[in-house]
């Protein structure tokens, strides 16, 4: 081989090299050693030069003085790239390490599907009101056509705290609230928490949180009903979701439906959501004129859209705030 | 309830399927389900050849079973097992149930080679008196899962206000209504007589006609007690009742047949012919038929004259119920009123099939009809000799309403097009009466089993059933109704816990009863609640922090020590009136960073504490922030939280005591609680924009040694009130302790900023500022400024 193409050579080679630099400070060094050192490619090329005739020998050392200048150039530049530019060498950073530590929080899901169902009654004109949870029995069940006595008051086991005062069992004790002090129209919903004298299980807990509706006006129908519910199901399932409206009965809407949805998974119906038109005894309980004024209700448990939606198969999860369920939402 | 289908198909032609039959009746509001069919591992039909005494055991039997092929000893419980019989046999190696296998056993020292089987250890009801048995003319050896193919029944779940629909006939009367089919009437004789001879062997008295509107009554003579026919003991096992004896189940059948309860008196023991109704007296005692010894508050009774022979409308009394030797009956079938009823029953905290019927409101004709009913089945199956005549004592007559409906009504709530012909019709079909009294207008009969129909809505209800509510359609025609001022009151909510999640803390739900020990451990005037579910949920709490401590407990034990939590959720107490107040608590635990490559561990304190609270205030954009140094009971120490100099909560660290009452194993807790209201309002507030200056700023350190008692942010007071008009800040940049500085002394450096809104400070001006500063923070707290 001639010198010539020995120095293409080690300069093909140095340029191969010079692609993956290391970063490593180790392999840098040894890459180093191999063209720089004592040994290295460019010791070899000088010591072939006492093999040449004088003629030769002046150009092709010049020829090697400006390769080693070339690689000993190149070869800075990349060392300095693979280094901090101020600290030198020794602060070389490992960049596989984690950052500091950083803790996240978490909204709770219930809040979360709370925040979610306001939101898609506020985007179609529902106000939000908020109401007492410890509540005379006039507007817990009287008003609402519940009387004393009626069997009506069995579907829903009531703490008490005094022979008329109880803990709501419905948010629908503020429809009545928000009708003794308003005046016809209005369109509200009402979130808030309820209270079931029930034993404790995975699928009832002694309280829970229900948002419910109302919206009352001169023309109100059934299809308004099926409307609004059909929008927030599509809204909060999702767009395909399949629901149905079956009759149902609650003392304080009259006609009165069930809605359920079609669940694939379980290959069956569940239900969501009990809903109905005003029923005229509320009206004349508070003073609305039954005859000119009608309104639909609705009324749904958040534990039960947010196990739905999530999967969650176990009610007192929600209440056990185990951070190895909180941290999942 | 369940329904068999079988039965139903005696009124009215079933083509469905189960499944369709269950939708369809779920869509006319009678939600029913098809009970999820059994699977059954290694049983079969087995004939008992022999039932004899065991041995060993006088509660026990001896059986021998054959499967066909071959016999098998087995030792049974149940006092009904006997020979000839056919019984769901359970070899050796069934699984009964999730995971109940037979095994070869040894019961009081004889073999027992599988086990015979009750329909609650099947899985097919809840009875357990003794052994199903089957069909005769099951054929022993036969797979049981090919036996029992006919689950042919629906679970129906009544809402209260169809207590027409509790009985076979009723449920058919829907489906007939709904599919235009025919409806076959139940077929019984009114029988005709010349004279009312019963008068003669009874007298009625109703002393509480609005409790009694009606009692209908009657004889039966000479009837034979025995078995019911085999269609009868099919009929009842099909809707899940078990066949006691003929005269027992008539009155069971007419029940599941047309809905009302009829009650069947032994007539001998009744010696004084008469009946009287009345409410008990306090302290009155009674034996049911069950058995029980009842005392009696103020139910309604029905006696012989003295003493009560049954509790009206919920159960017979057991002296003069019906036994083997009876020979003559007394048929009671009677109209009570639903409330009474139901205030008697629930009394006594009984439930029966009868009072369940009663309560939501039986028929006041049905009275007569299951009268005549349960006459024909008591001479057919029974052999009795009618006795002519009835007594109808009807002191308070039922009168049905007449409802006015309207078209403007109907299509206002409907929603739907409804036509003149479909409304005439379909009501007719639901056994109303219907009368157009003009264009658009119908005056309607409320039939007397519907107690439910008393309103024009109501009627319209039915109208929307029997279409269909899935034949409503949806309008998505959005009615305008703008109404500004304030739309959730609650809305920051949303914000406050995005921020707090950001901050590290997990949001928390918790119960908000509790017991009394804690509701009283961190307020007063805790409520307690008249029927608590138990002693652990006796109260409403008075604070959210046991609960969270709680939570921390929970999770610390779960192996997750450095914890934020909050929870949003109302307090409760009653001083003049019952309070609710919503309230943000929050507490953190353990470590605030982990030991890590880069750095130690950073455990919680009160200043990681303080920084939580600065974060939230400024990630809620809410710059008025300050704290007072302050006293509260629950907490070792800690300062107040004020917004624009108004106290809004508290924060410091939780004292050790109510951890320990509490036993929670954790220390070091640090807490913090704000009136949410008030934060919820400092939101509303809108931002005031001020402009940028475009001067420089000046800093200045100042190092100042004090006592160590002075707070920094006294002194952070006193220098901002001496800075002048260019004042900015100050801020407390290094704190200092050594002897050097002497006893209980230390320094502090506060870093000083000034800046002009109209011009660039001189160096003049500044110096002149920090002597003023220096002289009084020197005067104010005896300091010193310190060589630098």
């Amino acid at each position: 081989m001639s010198i010539l193409e020995s120095i293409k050579s080690v300069r093909n080679s140095f340029r191969a090299d010079i692609d993956s630099f290391p970063t490593d400070p180790r392999e840098i060094e040894s890459l180093r050693t191999k063209y720089f050192g004592r040994k290295g490619l460019l010791a070899g090329l000088y010591s072939t030069l006492a093999e040449l005739s004088i003629s030769e020998k002046p150009a092709a050392g010049q020829q090697i003085n400006s390769l080693k200048n070339e690689l000993q150039g190149e070869f800075d530049r990349q060392t300095s790239y693979s280094q901090t530019d101020e600290k030198g060498d020794q602060e070389l950073l490992d960049l596989s390490l984690p950052g500091l530590p950083f803790k996240s929080g978490s909204v709770h899901p219930l809040q979360q599907t709370l925040d979610e169902i306001k939101s898609i009654f506020k985007s179609v004109g529902f106000k939000v009101a908020y109401g007492p949870e410890i509540e005379d029995d006039y507007h817990n069940f009287e008003a609402l056509n519940i009387p004393k006595h009626h069997p009506a008051r069995d579907m829903q086991d009531t703490f008490f705290i005094t022979d008329n005062m109880v803990l709501r069992t419905h948010t629908s004790n503020v429809q009545i609230h928000l009708m003794e002090n308003r005046e016809p129209p209005l369109r509200y919903v009402v979130p808030g928490r309820v209270y079931r004298n029930e034993a404790v299980s995975y699928k009832s807990y002694c309280l829970f949180h229900q948002i419910e509706g109302l919206y009352v006006d001169k023309h109100v129908s059934m299809a308004d009903l099926k409307g609004i519910i059909d929008y927030f199901v599509k809204r909060f399932f999702g767009e395909n979701t399949q629901m149905r409206f079956r009759p149902s009965y609650f003392p304080f809407t009259e006609p009165s439906a069930e809605v359920d949805i079609w669940d694939e998974k379980r290959g069956k119906w569940m239900e969501i959501l009990g809903c109905g038109m005003v029923d005229p005894n509320v009206f004349d309980n508070i003073g609305y004129d039954s005859s000119v004024w009608h309104g639909y209700a609705f009324g749904m448990g958040i534990e039960r859209m947010t196990m739905l939606k999530f999967g969650i198969d176990d009610i007192r999860l929600f209440y056990q705030n185990d951070v190895r369920f909180l941290e999942q939402f | 309830m369940r329904v068999s289908i079988n039965w139903l198909r005696q009124y009215v032609e079933i083509n469905e399927s189960p499944d369709e039959l269950a939708d369809m009746l779920s869509m006319l509001g009678l939600e029913a389900e098809v009970p999820e069919k059994q699977h059954f591992s290694g049983i079969v039909v087995g004939l008992v050849i022999k039932a004899e005494k065991h041995p060993n055991a006088d509660r026990l039997k001896l059986c021998i079973v054959s499967d066909g092929e071959e016999e098998f000893q087995v030792v049974c419980g149940a006092p009904n097992v006997d020979a000839g019989q056919k019984v769901p046999f359970a070899k050796v190696g069934a699984v009964l149930g999730d995971d109940f296998i037979i095994t070869r056993a040894k019961i009081r020292g004889e073999h027992s080679d599988g086990m015979i089987c009750s329909e609650s250890e099947l899985g097919l009801s809840d009875n357990q008196e003794g052994i199903m048995v089957l069909d005769d003319k099951a054929k022993p050896g036969t797979d049981f899962n090919d036996y029992f193919t006919d689950q042919d029944y629906l679970e129906i779940d009544l809402t209260p206000n169809r207590p027409d629909c509790m009985s076979h006939f009723g449920v058919a009367r829907d489906i007939a209504a709904k599919t235009g089919r025919k409806l076959n009437q139940i077929i019984y004789k009114e029988k005709e007589f010349k004279s009312n001879d019963v008068e003669k062997m009874l007298t009625i008295n109703i002393e509480d006609p609005d409790s009694c509107p009606r009692y209908v009554a009657g004889v039966v003579k000479n009837i034979h007690i025995g078995p019911s026919p085999g269609w009868m003991k099919a009929a009842l096992e099909s809707a899940g009742q078990r066949s006691i004896n003929n005269i027992v189940d008539i009155s069971n059948y007419v029940l599941l047949e047309m809905g009302h309860p009829t009650h069947i008196f032994d007539y001998d023991k009744i010696p004084s012919k008469t009946i009287s109704i009345r409410k008990a007296k306090k302290g009155e005692s009674f034996k049911t038929l069950d058995e029980l010894d009842r005392t009696l508050t103020d139910q309604l009774l029905i006696t012989d004259g003295k003493h009560p022979i049954a509790i009206a409308g919920v159960m017979g009394g057991y002296d003069s119920a019906v036994s083997e030797s009876s020979k003559n009956v007394l048929i009671e079938s009677a109209y009570f009123d639903p409330i009474t009823i139901r205030l008697g029953a629930k009394s006594l905290n009984m439930t029966t099939d009868a009072s369940k019927r009663f309560e939501r409101g039986a028929d006041p004709d049905g009275a007569m009809n299951a009268y005549w009913r349960v006459v024909e089945l008591l001479e057919d199956l029974a052999g009795g000799e009618w006795v002519p005549g009835i007594i109808d004592a009807y002191p308070k007559k039922i009168v049905q309403k007449s409802i006015t409906l309207t078209r403007q009504k109907v299509d206002i709530l409907a929603g739907v097009d409804l036509s003149d012909d479909f409304i005439k019709d379909t009501l007719s079909s639901l056994e109303i009466v219907v009368d157009e009294s003009g264009v658009g207008t119908w005056t309607c009969k409320q039939p007397p089993f519907r107690p439910d129909l008393e309103r024009e809505v109501d009627l319209i209800e039915e109208l929307c059933r029997m279409v269909g509510y899935d034949h409503i359609p949806a309008s998505f025609h959005y009615k305008g109704l703008y109404d500004p001022g304030d739309i959730d009151p609650e809305d920051g909510i949303t914000n406050i816990t995005a921020v707090l999640s950001g901050l590290g803390f997990n949001q928390c739900y918790l119960n908000s009863l509790t017991d009394e020990k804690t509701s009283n451990l961190m307020g007063n005037n805790a409520i307690p609640m008249k029927n608590p579910l138990s002693s652990a949920m006796s109260h409403l709490r008075t604070s959210l922090f046991p609960g969270l401590l709680q939570t921390l407990n929970h999770n610390i034990h779960s192996g997750f020590n450095h914890l934020r939590l909050f929870e949003i959720g109302n307090i409760y107490y009653r001083d003049t009136e019952y309070t609710e107040q919503l309230q943000l608590v929050g507490i953190i635990h353990g470590e605030m960073q982990s030991e890590n490559v880069h750095g130690e561990a950073l455990p919680h304190s009160f200043y990681t504490l303080k920084s939580y609270i600065s974060g939230f205030f400024a990630g809620l954009n809410l710059p008025e922030l300050s704290f007072k140094t302050n006293k509260h009971n629950h907490y070792e120490y800690g300062v107040s939280i004020r917004y624009n100099q108004s106290e809004i909560g508290y924060c410091g660290k939780l004292n050790q005591s109510i951890l320990t009452v509490l036993d929670i194993d954790a220390k070091n807790v640090f807490g913090f609680q704000i009136d949410l209201k008030q934060i919820i309002q400092a939101m509303n507030q809108s931002i005031k924009y001020e402009s940028i200056i475009p001067f420089p700023k000046v800093e200045r350190d100042l190092n100042f040694v004090m006592n160590e008692y002075i707070e920094a942010e006294d002194v952070i007071l006193s220098i901002k009130n001496a800075g002048g008009a260019n004042f900015q800040s100050a801020f407390p940049k290094n704190i200092f302790r050594h002897k050097s500085l002497g006893e209980n002394k230390k320094s502090i450096t506060f870093n000083i900023m000034f800046q002009s809104p109209s011009k660039t400070l001189e160096e003049a001006e500044i110096n002149s500022v920090i002597n003023d500063i220096t002289a009084t923070i020197e005067k104010d707290f005896s300091a010193k400024l310190r060589d630098q």
